[in-house]
């Protein structure tokens, strides 16, 4: 695999399974990737495909019924590898790496900051177990921060409570609490579906700017190719819990691969195209968790699916960053023409 | 760092986890299928035990000539204060009168009274609460005035105020408990008529020109049902308590008729709740589970109903 | 914040009113004659018909309706409550007599509930599916089913009678100075007449509690890496209380209901005590003073948790 200087986070065959009435879902069943300091690692699919959970699972945040199956989550920190994947769910070591080295925002900044705190407070929150900033000194962090973040008259604002800020301005303030500490990895889940089209420009600008200045690795989860053509370096699409594709961002957006991932990007309509382009809806609809078809679980949504998807295809590298699970890529991919 | 590493263990959850994979994998796991609503009522455990408990009282009081050959009234003179024995099995009171007789008969006015009440509040409450959610205006306002007031008072102390105005007698007391029992079910259906009156489908039969009564009653109403239910369980559930305590003081169904409460009312003098334990104890278990098993009825379908909830 | 409650200061009053009006209107359609509550039993005795008729007329009886409220509602509100028509006391006399005792057995009361029922509550959340909740959860059924005064019945006859460790009843015993004294007295039933409440708060500070951690700040708190006594207390407990605090307001009724009964059993000297006998005796006046007395509290009560909760949250608090 690539060499793991520049890697902060290496996923590896991670399974995560939700247990919820007497069911096991295989949300996640066995995806491996890697987050790069430095880089934006964008992680696509529709609702349900398991984008969310693979955050979730990174920072240990599952819900009660679930858990990592199999599989490894290292964290390569500056003192050595640490297996997040082994670690106490909200132990000590997850505590010490969650908001100091990973940090996360999420998607709807409207309820996921608390009510009753003011902005500040839960900034400084975050300070004071990881940094040793006395009370004073933390509270111009917080302001600086909210700053940083292009909130104006932060002085005054930092002492407001959340309800005063608007959706944009919350995000913002979400990302100054994730970048509090100057983490190393933040992993953003969906963090503009709840905002509007212009703040959703702003926030991404954001993002880019912490990743050039700061080399912070960031993981960003979306469903909309759009903003993976902008902002991302590497690409992985997920489709029923599998990485159906991954690669930098060219060879994925160029060369699609997958039978699913060029069915996603001809779904978005393209900007001075005009009205008559042809936009394809994908046909049908994710089959159900618990009733999953036997091999690749495109075939039945497919065009090109055959009798040979019926059983399920391994990960093929095209090239040493391009993968795919397809039986078909090789006619379906712009390499096999070259 | 990676030297004092504290690794996650196995816990209670882990082993449960993998017993449903194993089924998951040995292709056995199923939902369930049939209505959602009987699935999860069926999986409460207590609601279950609530309902074989309230079934095999309401079945005993009902059946009493069956179960008992005594006459709850019949006063024996030469049969007083006698402890449980095979012939008493609740032993007798200080008339001589059998209390297991007593206890069962007891359990039909007190059930009526709890139950009939519950249904009474709830139609008043239904009527009022659905057809002024719906319609709004100056009648809504005013219903809602008049329920305020009604709980502005605490329960126990408007429903003795009546009872004093009013005198004691059984059907003055439903009608207390159904005048004063109101309010709570009425706000839950106007509340849920406010939010319905919103939606698509109430608009497209206003469209029709459907008459209002008609709509409000025939077409939301069945989508407030869920909430009504439960509100009528526990209701019954409060109406017996505030029968058993009216009728302790003295103050509720006269004394001449055999309640739960009528019965407990000599435990007020201390010599009976010290040496006569059989008068007392007994009949208040009786309640204590008949009001535990409503109340499990009720929690029940509450779940049930509440689509919000997973489990 | 003060603008917001001189608001809810206004809309109380236009209730309060009515109330009275139609306490007055109890009053006046009750059997009894209304000049015997509104003069002291001893003037009423030395008098001679022709004087009674004088008095009537002094007392605005023979005025209008709306005008003889107005006068019963004015005094009301110079403290003077009329008399008793079964004693001949002054209401006002009974009223300060008992007040001191229901108020000392009702805040004991609020104040073991509301803490062991959040306490309890925030235990059995925070341990949901444990074989702790799921006992706590039929505890707390079974103190919600069970009528206090069985509770009360039962505890007399274990703790008063036969181990004889405390009092059976009373209140007060001659040589009796501070609380300390009385203290054994109290015990009892404050304990049983919290039971019902501490049941309910605690099913309501489980639901609560359940609630504020499934919220998405919840995950953004532990996504800060900060510890979980943090995470539980300070971002869950504390939006769950908001609501625990208002049910306290609204448990306030059954408390004052609970305590009509609970002094009945134990014998304590208390309004409730006094309610039962003014019922049985049909002295009128008495008991629509006192119910009326028990309306605004409530009322006042429900204001005051309403400024609570607006100190609580500050969504409330800011008006937006």
């Amino acid at each position: 695999m690539t060499d793991t200087q520049d890697v902060a986070i290496s996923v590896r065959d991670l399974k995560t399974f939700f247990y919820t009435n007497n069911r096991c879902n295989r949300a996640i069943n066995g995806v491996s990737f890697d987050i790069k300091k430095g880089k934006t690692l964008c992680i696509v699919g529709e609702s349900g495909c398991g984008k969310s959970v693979t955050a979730a699972t990174i920072m240990q945040l599952l819900p009660r019924l679930s858990r990592i199956e199999e599989g490894e989550i290292i964290y390569h920190s500056e003192d050595g590898d640490i297996p997040l994947h082994a670690l106490e769910r909200n132990g000590r070591d997850m505590r010490r790496i969650r908001g100091s080295e990973i940090a996360m925002i999420f998607q709807d900044p409207m309820t996921a900051l608390n009510p009753v705190y003011s902005v500040g407070f839960q900034i400084k929150e975050s300070l004071k177990y990881h940094t040793n900033l006395g009370r004073k000194k933390a509270h111009e962090k917080a302001v600086d921060l909210l700053r940083e973040m292009g909130i104006s008259m932060p002085e005054k604002r930092v002492n407001d409570f959340p309800h005063r800020y608007s959706g944009g301005m919350r995000q913002r303030a979400m990302i100054a609490m994730a970048m509090s500490c100057s983490p190393k990895v933040l992993i953003a889940d969906e963090p503009t579906t709840a905002l509007d089209v212009t703040i959703q420009a702003q926030i991404f600008e954001l993002m880019d700017k912490l990743k050039r200045e700061h080399g912070t690795g960031i993981m960003l989860i979306t469903h909309d190719m759009g903003v993976v053509a902008e902002l991302a370096d590497d690409v992985a699409v997920m489709y029923m819990g599998n990485i159906v594709e991954a690669g930098t961002v060219d060879e994925v957006l160029r060369n699609p691969a997958h039978p699913y991932t060029r069915a996603l990007l001809a779904s978005v309509p393209v900007l001075g195209k005009g009205k008559n382009q042809d936009i394809q809806a994908i046909r049908g609809s994710t089959p159900d968790p618990y009733d999953r078809p036997k091999g690749c679980q495109f075939a039945a949504r497919c065009d090109f699916a055959t009798a040979q998807c019926e059983a399920m295809p391994a990960e093929t590298h095209i090239t040493p960053t391009h993968r795919v699970m397809c039986w078909r890529y090789k006619e379906l991919s712009g390499h096999a023409a070259e | 760092m990676t030297t004092n590493i504290k690794l996650a263990k196995r816990t209670r959850l882990d082993s449960q986890f993998d017993k449903i994979r194993a089924l998951e994998e040995a292709g056995l796991a199923r939902s369930a299928g049939g209505s959602r609503f009987f699935n999860k009522f069926k999986n409460n455990r207590l609601a279950l035990i609530g309902l074989i408990i309230f079934t095999i009282i309401v079945l005993a009081s009902i059946c009493a000539p069956l179960l008992t050959p005594y006459d709850p009234q019949k006063i024996d003179l030469r049969a007083i204060l006698q402890a449980p024995s095979w012939e008493h099995w609740f032993g007798t009171d200080r008339t001589g009168r059998d209390l297991f007789a007593r206890v069962l008969y007891g359990g039909r006015i007190s059930i009526l009274v709890g139950l009939g009440s519950a249904i009474l509040s709830a139609a008043l409450g239904v009527v009022i609460g659905v057809y002024t959610g719906y319609v709004g205006g100056w009648l809504d306002a005013l219903a809602m005035r008049v329920s305020e007031i009604f709980m502005a008072f605490p329960q126990i102390i408007l429903v003795l105020l009546l009872v004093s105005i009013l005198g004691q007698s059984l059907l003055n007391l439903i009608i207390i408990f159904t005048l004063t029992g109101w309010g709570g079910i009425y706000r839950l259906s106007r509340a849920r008529m406010l939010s319905l009156r919103e939606e698509e489908y109430v608009l497209a039969l206003r469209s029709f020109g459907l008459s209002r009564p008609l709509i409000a009653y025939k077409h939301m109403l069945p989508n407030a049902l869920g909430p009504i239910m439960v509100n009528i369980t526990l209701s019954t559930a409060a109406f017996i308590l505030q029968e058993a305590g009216l009728s302790f003081l003295g103050l509720g169904v006269p004394l001449s008729l055999p309640t739960w409460g009528n019965i407990l009312n000599v435990a007020q003098d201390l010599r009976v709740l010290q040496n006569n334990w059989w008068i007392w104890l007994p009949v208040g278990t009786v309640i204590s589970l008949f009001v535990l098993s409503v109340n499990f009825i009720g929690d029940g379908l509450r779940d049930a109903t509440d689509p919000t909830q997973q489990g | 914040m003060l603008t917001y409650i001189i608001r809810r200061v206004l809309i109380l009053i236009p209730m309060a009113l009515v109330i009275c009006f139609l306490v007055y209107l109890g009053l006046e359609m009750t059997p009894g004659d209304a000049v015997s509550f509104m003069i002291s039993p001893d003037a009423l005795s030395s008098m001679d018909p022709a004087q009674l008729a004088e008095m009537r007329e002094a007392l605005g009886l023979g005025q209008p309706f709306i005008v003889r409220f107005w006068i019963w509602l004015s005094s009301l509100l110079q403290g003077n409550f009329g008399y008793s028509t079964s004693g001949g006391v002054p209401i006002g006399r009974i009223l300060s007599d008992r007040l001191p005792a229901t108020l000392e057995l009702s805040v004991a009361a609020l104040v073991l509930s509301t803490i062991l029922g959040s306490l309890l509550g925030v235990i059995s959340a925070l341990k949901r599916g444990s074989k702790t909740d799921s006992a706590l959860t039929v505890v707390g059924m079974l103190g919600v089913s069970v009528p206090e005064f069985f509770f009360g019945l039962v505890a007399i006859l274990i703790f008063g009678l036969n181990l004889g460790w405390l009092p059976v009843g009373g209140r007060m015993m001659p040589g009796y100075v501070t609380f300390w004294d009385r203290l054994p007295h109290l015990i009892m039933p404050a304990s049983v007449l919290s039971i019902m409440l501490t049941a309910g708060v605690m099913r309501y500070a489980r639901s609560s509690m359940l609630d504020a951690l499934s919220k998405d700040f919840i995950k953004t708190a532990r996504s800060k890496g900060i510890p979980e006594w943090r995470v539980n207390l300070l971002h869950g407990f504390r939006v769950a209380l908001t609501p625990v605090v208002v049910l306290i307001g609204f448990r306030l009724p059954v408390l004052l209901g609970g305590s009509v009964i609970i002094e009945q059993v134990f014998q304590w000297p208390g309004i409730g005590n006094e309610f039962i006998s003014a019922v049985r005796g049909q002295d009128y006046p008495v008991v629509m003073t006192i119910a009326l007395l028990s309306v605004m509290t409530v009322l006042v009560a429900s204001l005051i948790v309403d400024v609570l909760t607006a100190v609580i949250d500050p969504r409330v608090r800011l008006g937006d």
